[in-house]
């Protein structure tokens, strides 16, 4: 007997969280690296930040470093980043 | 795919029968990797009759994501897993559960760590629903059990998106993935059940939220000796701080009937087993060196002791599991302290 179910899933998702847009360049522009608190995250964003800086002629990078990899960053940490044009976030182990 | 339903929000499908839904649901990645039911609008409906609420109300919001996990999609996870619509308020308050931010669900969901999340049923509802608290407790065998775990998973794969190999991260999984609901034996037990000892009134039902790793079963026939016995379990709380993690959490412990009866017979109260637990399951931070991690021992720590538990309330006592054998269960949290049980009352 055919039969009509319903979709399981989660559906609002782009409706709560909107994609920032990419910045188009990099050149000059201000980027936060957002350590996560992992180990070894700080020697893999050390090495993405000097990339940025070397090779894609970004203009500042900013620094900062979650208290816990499980929990999201705190407001203070956050606030850190306020003039960044984008963020990167990265892990370790 | 057909327009909405006026009650229901959810998408619909149209399929020639269950098996086709399986093939649909399996293909779209919907599962645990085991069949499900099918869930139509008036099986969802009739979950959330059961309850009394809106499709549309927000039982609980991930707190890092900012997921919401409405009632309809809730119910709608809850057929698939096979419940029964009086098991849904169970399911609402495990969700309710594992939204606080205590619980840090997150975390415990997408870690590379293995954990899974233990549902520890308590009050009247238990007997409403049929719930197995005696014989082969941890493992298989009774609906409610099996499928209240079983809903929750469900809702963190298809709400959550914690689908293995995407969000979820985890090295080796857990088996307890799959489905990992108990009830407290209570009526053969004169100890205070876990949900009262957390501040569920008298008379009230109530389930608690753990994100755990694997079960240490541990066997001890030999001794009518209440401090022999939980230093037994308390040697399988050490192992677990030496060999996977050494920070204090909760732990479960899941007390048999041969066993509650030397502790019974002792006077003991779960009280007397959380003190006494609480001052012995503690290592060196040194002992890492002889189980191949020394690396992380460095002289001025070597001597630092690591207690399991911040304070004994952190022990979860649950008196449950078949009447007869000594074996008794060390329930492990998934990482220390980063996410602790939690306990809310299911309405009547």
């Amino acid at each position: 007997m055919p039969l009509v179910v319903l979709d399981p899933t989660y559906s609002e998702e782009t409706a709560d969280w909107p994609l920032a847009s990419a910045p188009r360049w990099l050149a000059g522009r201000t980027v936060g690296l957002l350590d996560n608190g992992k180990k070894n995250s700080d020697r893999l964003l050390d090495f993405m930040g000097e990339l940025l800086l070397r090779e894609y002629g970004v203009g500042r990078v900013v620094r900062a470093r979650k208290g816990d990899p499980s929990r999201p960053a705190s407001a203070e940490v956050m606030a850190i980043f306020r003039e960044c044009d984008a963020l990167f976030t990265g892990v370790g182990d | 795919m057909e327009a909405r339903k006026p009650l229901l929000r959810s998408p619909t499908y149209r399929v020639a029968d269950a098996f086709d839904a399986n093939e649909l649901f399996f293909r779209r990645g919907w599962t645990d990797g085991l069949p499900i039911i099918p869930p139509t609008e008036p099986a969802v409906a009739s979950f959330l009759e059961e309850v009394g609420i809106a499709p549309d109300e927000i039982i609980g919001v991930e707190p890092v994501r900012g997921r919401r996990v409405t009632a309809e999609k809730a119910a709608i996870n809850a057929v698939m897993a096979g419940c029964r619509p009086e098991y849904f308020p169970v399911v609402v308050a495990a969700i309710r559960a594992m939204c606080h931010p205590e619980f840090n669900l997150h975390g415990c969901t997408i870690s590379t760590g293995g954990s899974a999340i233990l549902l520890i049923v308590n009050g009247p509802v238990r007997r409403r629903l049929g719930m197995n608290a005696t014989h082969n407790v941890m493992g298989n065998g009774n609906r409610a059990n099996a499928t209240i775990g079983r809903a929750v998973r469900l809702i963190i794969i298809n709400v959550l998106g914690g689908v293995p190999g995407d969000l979820d991260r985890s090295t080796l999984g857990h088996p307890g993935k799959f489905t990992f609901c108990i009830a407290e034996d209570e009526e053969d037990s004169p100890w205070l059940p876990l949900a009262q000892e957390r501040g569920i009134p008298p008379g009230g039902s109530a389930v608690t939220a753990f994100a755990c790793v694997s079960p240490h079963q541990v066997m001890n026939e030999w001794t009518r000796d209440p401090r022999e016995l939980l230093d037994t379990y308390v040697a399988a709380m050490r192992a677990n701080m030496l060999t996977y993690s050494i920070y204090p959490g909760n732990y479960v412990l899941v007390i048999p009937k041969q066993h509650r009866e030397v502790f019974v017979a002792a006077g003991w109260q779960k009280s007397h087993i959380r003190e006494y637990v609480f001052e012995r399951a503690r290592v060196r931070r040194g002992e890492w060196r002889r189980v191949g991690k020394a690396s992380l021992v460095g002289e001025e720590n070597a001597d630092r002791e690591c207690c399991a538990l911040s304070s004994p309330d952190d022990l979860l006592v649950v008196a449950a599991g078949g009447p007869a054998g000594g074996f008794g269960a060390v329930i492990p949290p998934w990482f220390g302290n980063k996410s602790m049980a939690v306990t809310k009352p299911i309405p009547a």
